[in-house]
């Protein structure tokens, strides 16, 4: 078990920050106020990168303070990192056609 | 809360008291060389083939500069007086200032018959402007008369959950007393800008915050890029953030909860004082010089740092008249460049402090420096270049 664990900014979102690095198969502690979790990391996950709460499917949006900062392009497990590779950004995108996120 | 600062003729108080030689070029580097206590703008933004909006944005940064309260006087240089572009025309530039009422004195290479002569009168004018405002003392001021401007750079995530509330944090404490604070960056603010115009104090204000994302937006995609090999950053990537959403949803943060009372222009000075938003340019090379144009006596960069590593010696500043603070809440950028850094906001990760405490902490290193307490860059002479924020295409 991590001691600092990562921070879940709102109730709402799916991913939590962490705040120290997170070995595979170590149990997270996710701070949300006073309440706390723990999910087991699905991976190595370095301080400042992001958790996957649940699974998240394809296509689904991604959370984090209370707020959309963009769209699964890839089936999400729950302890996973969640980074460019499987988040893609929708806002300012010159190379999509509007409103289009792949 | 009290600050020891420089009193100005229209009652403003400088928190440094320079002598400001502008614009940029052979006199004003010269006269700067010669006499201590002195400054530039190094920027050879001169409006040659700019539009006329572009040409206003270099004139106001240029007056703006010399109106803010760590300016005691003003030498204008001009090489060739009434030939060229109306807006920088030394006259109005000087005129401009002069209505602060502080002493404003035009240089004119042709006047004086020839560069070297000129460089002579300037030189011993720029003495006797430096050696005057070294006669003023500095009195207490309320907080009411202090204003700052942030950036927040390098962000990663410790910048959303740390850094960047403690300097709302203060931004609010600053507010709340009558004070000024400025920020910006209005590509970072698209992904959260319907919750920052919620914040307009009228639905124009509102409407104005919409539009300068929109704006920016359309811009970004009418480029063809994929905005995520532009802004965020690589070291923002680096650091953790995953896309431009994620990154304006953290750096919202750093304008605490005030109301804004209005969107200015690049270097715009506000006609009160509150909180307000910049539409600019996130660049350090242009941002600082705008913020202190528009009246900050302060300028803080707030670090994230998370992506990069090395940099133990951080940039120095452009905001030319105004003193930069360096903050960071991740202690990693702490331990690379301890000694640039002026303020630590990991301790509110750590759990040692609330973002409130921390605010409060940070309050109190702010009034220290407005009181002259120097900034840990401030000790180097170096200066980077200043970038005008232009946004017209030149001709």
């Amino acid at each position: 078990m991590t001691a600092r664990g990562a921070l879940q900014l709102s109730e709402k979102d799916n991913v939590a920050t962490l705040l120290e690095d997170a070995a595979p198969g170590t149990g997270v502690l996710i701070r949300l106020g006073k309440e706390t979790s723990t999910v087991k990391a699905g991976e190595s996950i370095p301080f400042g990168f992001k958790i996957a709460l649940t699974d998240i499917a394809k296509g689904a949006a991604i959370i984090k303070y209370g707020e959309t900062i963009g769209i699964a392009s890839c089936d999400i497990k729950k302890g996973e990192m969640v980074h460019i590779h499987n988040l893609e950004g929708g806002r300012g995108r010159g190379d999509l056609m509007k409103g289009e996120v792949k | 809360m009290n600050f020891m600062g420089y009193e100005r003729p229209d009652g403003s108080a400088g928190i440094r008291n320079h002598v400001l030689v502008i614009p940029w070029g052979f006199l004003a580097a010269k006269i700067c060389d010669f006499v201590d206590g002195t400054k530039t703008i190094l920027s050879p933004d001169s409006g040659s083939g700019r539009t006329s909006r572009d040409r206003e944005t270099i004139a106001r940064t240029l007056i703006g500069l010399g109106r803010n309260p760590n300016v005691a006087s003003v030498i204008v240089h001009t090489l060739s007086a009434g030939v060229g572009y109306p807006e920088l025309a030394p006259a109005r530039l000087a005129g401009e200032i002069a209505r602060s009422g502080k002493r404003v004195e035009i240089l004119d290479v042709v006047k004086e018959g020839g560069t070297l002569k000129a460089l002579e009168k300037g030189v011993q004018l720029a003495r006797e402007m430096v050696l005057e405002a070294s006669r003023l003392r500095r009195q207490p001021f309320d907080l009411s008369q202090l204003a700052v401007g942030v950036k927040c750079g390098a962000s990663d995530t410790t910048s959303g959950i740390a850094g960047n509330p403690v300097i709302g944090n203060l931004f609010d404490r600053i507010i709340a007393a009558g004070g000024t604070a400025f920020f910006g960056e209005t590509t970072e603010i698209i992904g959260a800008e319907h919750i920052l115009s919620k914040r307009g104090i009228n639905a124009e204000v509102s409407r104005q915050i919409l539009e300068a994302a929109a704006r920016t937006e359309a811009d970004a995609k009418a480029t063809g890029d994929d905005i995520r090999t532009v802004n965020p950053v690589p070291s923002n990537i680096a650091g953790g953030i995953s896309s431009l959403e994620e990154k304006s949803l953290g750096a919202i943060h750093k304008s605490g909860s005030a109301p804004i009372q209005a969107v200015l222009k690049y270097g715009e000075r506000p006609e009160g004082k509150g909180l307000y938003f910049v539409d600019n340019w996130m660049s350090m090379g242009s941002i600082f010089a705008g913020y202190a144009a528009s009246g900050a006596q302060l300028v803080i960069f707030q670090l994230g740092g998370g992506g990069f590593f090395g940099h133990d010696l951080l940039f120095t500043s452009t905001a030319v008249v105004s003193p930069l603070m360096w903050t960071t809440a991740n202690p990693k950028t702490l331990a690379m460049a301890p000694t640039s850094l002026d303020f630590y906001s990991g301790t509110v990760i750590e759990g040692k402090d609330t973002i409130e405490e921390a605010g409060g902490k940070l309050l109190q290193l702010v009034l220290d420096v407005a009181s002259g307490t120097m900034t840990k860059v401030e000790t180097l002479r170096h200066t980077d270049p200043t970038q005008i924020y232009l946004r017209d295409p030149s001709f």
